[in-house]
């Protein structure tokens, strides 16, 4: 009877608290987001499940000597992990939409306008009683506007490792919003006239300009801003090794295998954090928030500096291009590309729009950057 | 720290936040156009090779029509 008993203590059903079941189900909604609404499966699903294997009672997978605890100390207190995604996504990405149109990197940083903008919103917050964002913590909630995974995770291990389950879950999911958030903004900051303007074709990009590139960025970047150097020298890395030519099989690896295994990884260690302590609470409820505001922000600021841009160019920019700022790559192109046809059923943006995109990548990244530096 | 002494960091950060990303990436857009002015295209590289290919398929035969048409009339003449 008493060896009953003690299994009994040992069950899971015995440990519940109603906390942790609450936990599970966010770990479920997660996963049907993931597998049925297909939302950024590739994080999602890991992340969710993350989550519930992180609020088993009597498990301890997130005590000190548990799996998800080593997880998350080796690749997220580190900051290993988002690097090495931000090397994969450095050896995906062509900058050769940018090169040709250099001054689309102003759209990059026009819309990251809406990460400064909601990092005073977070302070400004705390007038409701319930919360106190420090600016710390309200910086590393702002990033989420620059709608780039890698880099809010980077950033919040650094400055809010608290808060990081909920800024994570926050990024990856309005980037997954991104085809219904972004088009209305677009629409509202523009004419008809204006989406259907038609934009030159791109000139051919050397190779050699493609080599230069990640180059010439880093060095600016060791020079004006070395708290950054960690995501653009990563980033940097994985686009040389793409556009030199010469290490195929790193640059696929890169872009393939060590990104992969890393999502899987990274995902479980951001679930680990979705713990009832730190997820439950009216912070994560600002957050959520927050991070739309900064979504629509960015992209407002982005389309709006396009407006400028296309008035002084004498109409020859479409200024849908801005919404493309936000980084959110590829899905903030397509979206463009899909609000430009509405309009002009001709009118093909997708390549142009890859430009102030990626610029939008580069400009999250030195804004999280700028935020080490300032904050950290 | 209070939330009025709070909010103006913020605003101060938001603005040296923002400045300072616009310099960075302005100073990019310079790098990346000078870069382009010393930066032979591709083009002329890419040009020679569908340049050189006509050459060799469509002017061969042409040519070996023209030598064989000339032998064939200087034996018809003989």
């Amino acid at each position: 009877m008493e060896g009953l008993l003690t299994l009994w203590h040992d069950t899971g059903i015995y440990h519940f608290e109603w906390k942790q079941l609450v936990m599970m189900a966010v770990g479920a909604v997660l996963l049907y987001l993931a597998i049925v609404r297909k939302f950024e499966p590739l994080l999602l699903l890991p992340i969710g499940f993350g989550a519930i294997l992180a609020n088993i009672p009597n498990a301890g997978l997130n005590d000190e000597g548990g799996l998800l605890y080593y997880v998350y100390h080796i690749g997220i207190d580190s900051g290993v992990f988002p690097l090495l995604i931000f090397m994969g996504v450095g050896a995906m990405t062509d900058f050769g939409a940018l090169i040709a149109n250099p001054k689309m990197l102003f759209l990059g940083a026009a819309a990251q306008f809406g990460i400064f903008a909601t990092l005073f919103g977070a302070i400004a917050l705390n007038v409701i009683p319930g919360f106190e964002f420090t600016l710390q913590d309200a910086s590393a909630i702002a990033i989420i506007g620059g709608a780039d995974g890698p880099t809010a995770i980077f950033l919040a291990s650094k400055l809010a490792p608290h808060l990081l389950g909920a800024i994570a879950v926050a990024a990856y999911s309005y980037m997954a919003l991104v085809p219904l958030i972004q088009p209305p903004i677009m629409k509202a900051l523009t004419t008809k006239e204006e989406r259907a303007i038609k934009m030159e074709q791109l000139r051919p990009v050397s190779k050699r300009e493609k080599i230069l590139f990640p180059l010439l960025v880093l060095g600016a970047c060791i020079m004006l801003l070395p708290a950054a150097t960690p995501l653009v020298g990563m980033f940097c890395l994985g686009n040389l090794m793409r556009e030199s030519g010469v290490v195929d099989r790193l640059s696929h690896a890169a872009q393939s295998e060590i990104i992969n295994a890393v999502t899987i990884f990274l995902g479980l260690a951001v679930g680990s954090k979705l713990s009832a302590e730190y997820f439950l609470t009216l912070e994560t409820l600002g957050i959520l928030v927050l991070g739309a505001v900064a979504f629509a922000i960015g992209t407002g600021s982005g389309v709006i500096m396009a407006k400028i841009m296309s008035r002084m160019s004498g109409g020859k920019i479409n200024p849908l291009l801005g919404a493309a700022g936000v980084s959110a790559v590829p899905m903030a192109a397509r979206v463009v590309n899909k609000v430009g046809l509405e309009a002009n059923p001709q009118n093909f943006l997708l390549m142009h729009a890859m430009g102030p995109n990626v610029a939008g990548v580069l400009g999250s990244a030195v804004a999280a950057g700028v935020l080490l530096a300032l904050v950290g | 720290m209070d939330i009025t002494a709070l909010l103006l960091e913020a605003g101060n950060l938001m603005l040296v936040g923002m400045i300072s990303v616009f310099l960075f990436l302005g100073l990019l857009v310079i790098v990346v156009q000078t870069m382009a002015k010393y930066c032979p295209a591709d083009i002329p590289a890419a040009a020679k090779k569908p340049a050189a290919q006509p050459t060799n398929n469509t002017l061969n035969p042409k040519l070996i029509a023209a030598i064989t048409s000339a032998v064939q009339q200087y034996r018809d003449n003989k």
